[in-house]
């Protein structure tokens, strides 16, 4: 027990770390940008109307490809390579590539880099591939499945290094590298190349659902049950509990991806297990859900001192409500009703920016001083950051999910289809407001990121005078 | 690690997950034996629904027609073949673009058996109609921003299509769709190759089914050949 | 083990009988329930296309969980849910280690 722990300095590569979140941030721009354009084009605004690498087509797709596999993959990485060497006192892999000066964590955010940005060039012209999510045109395909594979090889060893019980980040991130790998083949890979028809259809559905609760969520609650005890400077109210609820994660998640094509011409069979399952996920979520509420008494003071903290149970809280909100629209009474609504939209944005993209902004908020070395430019910014963009998704997600209502309610009374377009206006017109909102909280971050690096580097001119 | 007992827990643990993600993809193969999966050729075989569209195309467009296609050939069986090829390749191309311009993130390709959905859109779906090289991916969409697209075929005319795709507001007052004047040289009747496969592909879809509407009545087709040809069906 | 905890007691015949009829009462409507759906589903494999692709997801599902299963206990025999708690203190030390260091 009494080893000489390693040193910070040799285990964490801080530039990395500090460049994955600047890509991310990159990207995060651009999605925001295609969002902005969808959401102008439905309310008939678009000012690029006509223009062909300005489609708001192609701007949806970069929208949810950028999100997901430029900002969130990488401000995951950027955490991965903070927290496993941190949590397991061992480096990342890492090893040299041969013929290139540089290591694998380095040609992995390289080769991550080019697979979002010819993603996202592919898109532009127009060569997608048909798969919700996945769009990402097919000859790229195969570079981002072995970037998926090489972040396996590099984070596992320093994690099966661990002697001794891992502790429940460990599990998840293990996991997430498994499962990430694989789901990303079965759904880029199958309805392309093996299956066909409903059985893609199947496939699909789990693709969409796996890629949230299987690469998304593991990392996600990995990332949270570091962050929050370091924070708050106590542990985690049960381990064990928080093991159930990685273990039941694992059991009860792969067969619901079926429950997004409900009354499709899928097998009933399959939609009913799709809905059970779904259901008994639920009370794995209220245990996960229940162990952070009670890590968090008695320091309840912490949600109104330490940004972070408050940026993480916030998305804790939407977290909480998509899940409630699942386990309704799950139902196939409910689907009836909301199932094509953008109810389905609503809740998409809720669960990626409202919990995931939440927690990740709240890890960066917590992070950046320290890699920088210097105090955030500006608390007040910060600030402004975290309650436009806490404010800016309620806003929408709310908004969008009583508009699904209206819609379903509109389309199943027969009444012309114009009447669903005309009632959706106003909601749509405070959708665009709530995302100008976020974006305008996404500045402000930027522009607070810029002025703390600036502060951070020995201003040129003031040490020329001082050497003059 | 393989020394102990446990360590074969461990092989066994992943070896299942390997064989699970196998049959995923083996298992649907076996089993559709018996339900092949349509090539394009086969799904336009005796279908004179889509012919009858594409036919109409020529017609109403005849300078984009031949800009795009060609002259058909002289004699008539090569002609009818000229024909096969060419639909074959629009309705390719056409569903390229359909997938590239994202027109399945707004428009769904399934009927539901629930909501009056029958009611408005037509037949609901079955497995069947989705066993074909064109939905594959698979289409069926999550969102409907606008109507279900899979009952669309022969219930508006191709004139209707082009005006639309040029600029929806047009037909469609205060519709949200985009335009997609790079469809097109310039003007609503002169659409480009990806415009006519693009209207070959819409008016494709549902055209397998006994209810295909058509719009508008059998005109005798502009490719010279087939018109005698035409009046004998009819 | 405490050697007085293995003597042979005898249990009430009163318990003995609440005790399989609790399990009748709970395993009976299992079975039936269980063979039911079984056979349904068999029905539905050997039906038309619609059945076939049934088991796909279900098979996988069963392989998948399967492989959990073998992954859940290879981890209780290594010991990993042993001291469960001691993890979450063990990493709360660590950081702060790392962070004096610094």
């Amino acid at each position: 027990m009494e080893k000489e722990l390693p040193r910070h300095a040799d285990l964490v590569d801080e530039r990395l770390v500090y460049w994955h979140f600047m890509a991310a941030l990159i990207f995060m721009g651009a999605s925001m940008l295609g969002g902005l354009l969808m959401a102008l084009q439905l309310l008939r605004l678009n000012p690029f109307s006509g223009i062909e690498l300005l489609s708001p087509g192609r701007w949806r797709m970069i929208h949810t490809n950028a999100i997901a596999y430029g900002f969130i993959a990488n401000a995951f990485l950027g955490g991965l390579q903070w927290i496993v060497p941190r949590l397991t006192l061992h480096k990342v892999y890492n090893p040299k590539i041969p013929g290139l000066n540089i290591g694998l964590s380095w040609a992995i955010f390289w080769a991550w880099q080019l697979v979002v940005t010819a993603t996202a060039v592919g898109l532009l012209l127009g060569q997608a591939q048909a798969v919700e999510w996945g769009e990402t045109p097919i000859w790229i395909d195969p570079v981002a499945q072995l970037g998926l594979l090489l972040v396996a090889i590099n984070y596992i060893p320093p994690i099966a290094k661990v002697e001794g019980p891992l502790y429940v980040s460990l599990w998840y991130f293990l996991a997430a590298f498994v499962w990430t790998f694989l789901t990303y083949a079965m759904g880029n890979f199958m309805p392309q190349y093996f299956v066909t028809g409903t059985a893609a259809g199947a496939v699909g559905g789990l693709f969409i659902h796996d890629l949230v609760g299987l690469f998304v969520t593991p990392l996600g609650w990995g990332l949270m049950y570091y962050f929050v005890p370091i924070l708050l400077k106590k542990p985690i109210w049960s381990h064990g509990l928080s093991l159930v609820g990685f273990w039941g994660l694992a059991f009860f998640y792969p067969l619901q991806g079926i429950h997004h094509f409900l009354y499709t011409p899928i097998p009933m069979f399959l939609q009913y297990g799709a809905v059970i399952s779904t259901i008994a996920l639920e009370l794995v979520v209220a245990s996960v859900i229940f162990n952070f509420h009670a890590t968090l008494r008695g320091s309840t003071g912490a949600l109104t001192t330490n940004l972070p903290i408050r940026w993480f149970y916030s998305g804790m809280f939407y977290y909480f409500l998509t899940c409630l909100q699942c386990a309704f629209q799950v139902t196939l009474t409910f689907q009836q009703l909301i199932h094509f609504s953008d109810w389905v939209v609503g809740h998409a944005h809720m669960v990626m920016f409202g919990v995931f993209i939440m927690w990740q902004l709240g890890m960066m908020t917590y992070l950046i001083p320290r890699l920088l070395k210097t105090p955030w430019y500006s608390q007040r910014l910060l600030e402004w950051h975290y309650w436009l963009s806490f404010v800016g998704i309620g806003l929408m997600s709310f908004d969008l999910i009583i508009l699904g209502i209206f819609q379903g309610l509109s389309w199943s009374s027969l009444l012309p289809w114009e009447h669903s377009l005309d009632l959706s206006i106003p909601f749509w017109a405070v959708r665009t407001v709530a995302g100008l909102l976020m974006i305008a909280g996404y500045l402000v971050f930027v522009v607070n990121v810029v002025q703390t690096y600036l502060t951070s580097r020995p201003a040129p001119q003031k040490a020329a005078v001082a050497t003059a | 690690m393989l020394e102990s007992k446990v360590g074969v827990l461990f092989i066994a643990g992943i070896g299942f997950f390997g064989l699970a993600f196998l049959s995923n993809a083996l298992v649907p193969a076996l089993m559709y034996r018996d339900l092949p999966e349509q090539t394009v050729e086969q799904l336009l075989r005796n279908n004179g629904n889509l012919r009858f569209q594409f036919e109409d195309l020529a017609r109403r467009f005849p300078d984009s027609f031949t800009a795009a296609y060609g002259h058909p050939p002289e004699g008539a069986a090569e002609r009818e073949k000229w024909l096969d090829t060419w639909s074959q390749h629009a309705l390719q191309l056409g569903h390229d673009v359909y997938v590239g311009e994202a027109c399945w993130h707004c428009h769904s390709q399934f009927v539901r058996p629930v909501s009056n959905e029958d009611r408005r859109f037509g037949p609901v779906s079955k497995t069947e109609e989705y066993q074909n090289v064109l939905q594959r991916p698979v289409l069926f969409g999550t969102r409907r921003v606008g109507p279900d697209l899979s009952r669309e075929g022969g219930r508006r005319s191709n004139d209707w299509h082009a005006v639309h795709f040029f600029k929806p507001t047009i037909l469609s007052i205060g519709s949200p769709m985009p335009e997609y004047p790079w469809l097109f040289n310039g003007a609503a009747d002169k659409p480009n190759a990806k415009g006519l496969a693009l209207i070959t592909y819409v008016q494709w879809l549902g055209s397998w089914l006994e209810s295909y509407p058509y719009y508008e009545d059998y005109q005798p087709s502009p490719i010279h050949g087939l018109a005698e040809k035409g009046k004998d069906q009819k | 083990m405490n050697p007085a905890i293995n003597q042979p007691s005898r249990t009430s015949r009163a318990q003995v009988l609440t005790t399989i009829g609790f399990a009748l009462l709970i395993l009976v409507p299992s079975v039936l329930g269980f063979a039911n759906k079984f056979r349904e589903f068999i029905l539905l494999s050997r039906g038309e296309v619609d059945g076939v692709f049934a088991i796909t997801p279900v098979v996988n599902y069963l392989l998948a969980s399967l492989g959990f299963f073998c992954l859940f206990f290879w981890a209780i025999y290594h010991g990993m849910f042993r001291d469960i708690e001691a993890p979450k203190f063990t990493m709360l030390e660590n950081e702060r280690k790392l962070d004096e260091e610094e």
